[in-house]
């Protein structure tokens, strides 16, 4: 697995609600590149994301930093983030860093669309 | 078992840095949860040895102690201005929150992946210690 390279996609499953699958190093690159897909996202309406990290494996605290931003631009707009699917150690990270506290951390996507679907903007 | 990485300041440089904790690591039978967390320290350390070194780095690993208290011991060595570590802020979510500049996580990350971490900082050498139990810190 080449983990420099960022493999990202966006869609909107539902009105307001979209969803991020982010897979590769977390570092400045691809904190932005996820950081654009957001920014896109809620452009598009979604005030409510999920950010699915199956197949991240390592980050580090600049990339980390950019998803603090997301979060609070989420926040200023009254919206909701989400993660799921999180290794150990980037939880902890996540805990560490305070994104664990404005941000709710799902185990798996079915189970966070589950949980978020009933609270997107329908 | 010992290794020793010359690093030259290159986008990414930090990856071979981690890509090693994970093969020296699993070589020691550690869980993938705690090579993953002494993978990220290290990219960390090598972030800011890229950041405030002044060129290339030095990464040293290696296995320490008796049979059941293995560890893995990274160092990261840099040529940089140094700076004086008890002064180093450790940071917090409550800091950041609402700040534009959000950075500065290095250190506060690595004492807290790690089982133990000492730094040494003068002009010209900074050499960065960290040590992560292959089992849970005794």
């Amino acid at each position: 697995m080449n983990e420099e390279q960022m493999r990202l996609s966006k869609d909107i499953v539902a009105e307001g609600f979209g969803v991020i699958a982010a897979a590769g190093y977390i570092n400045n690159e691809g904190g932005q590149a996820i950081a654009d897909a957001a920014t896109e996202l809620i452009s598009g309406g979604c005030g409510t994301l999920l950010i699915d990290l199956e197949g991240t494996r390592i980050i580090n605290s600049i990339g980390v930093s950019i998803l603090l931003e997301i979060m609070e631009k989420l926040l200023e707009d009254k919206g909701q983030l989400a993660f799921c699917n999180l290794t150990p150690t980037i939880s902890k990270t996540f805990e560490i860093m305070g994104l664990v506290q404005y941000a709710t951390i799902f185990p798996d996507r079915d189970t966070a669309r589950s949980e978020l679907m009933g609270n997107a903007s329908v | 078992m010992k290794v020793a990485l010359h690093l030259p300041v290159v986008p990414n440089v930090e990856l071979v840095a981690a890509k090693a904790v994970e093969t020296f690591g699993g070589a020691l039978g550690m869980d993938q949860t705690r090579i993953e967390a002494a993978s990220v320290a290290m990219v960390e350390a090598c972030l800011n040895a890229m950041e405030h070194g002044g060129g290339q780095m030095v990464v040293r690993m290696s296995d320490d102690g008796p049979a059941g208290k293995t560890s893995l011991v990274i160092e990261v060595e840099d040529q940089g201005a140094g700076f004086d570590p008890d002064k180093a802020p450790r940071n917090s979510a409550s800091r950041v929150h609402g700040c534009t500049s959000k950075r500065g996580w290095g250190l506060t990350l690595i004492r807290e992946l790690m089982d133990e971490v000492q730094i040494q900082s003068n002009p010209g050498r900074t050499l960065v210690r960290m040590r992560k139990y292959v089992e849970n810190a005794p």
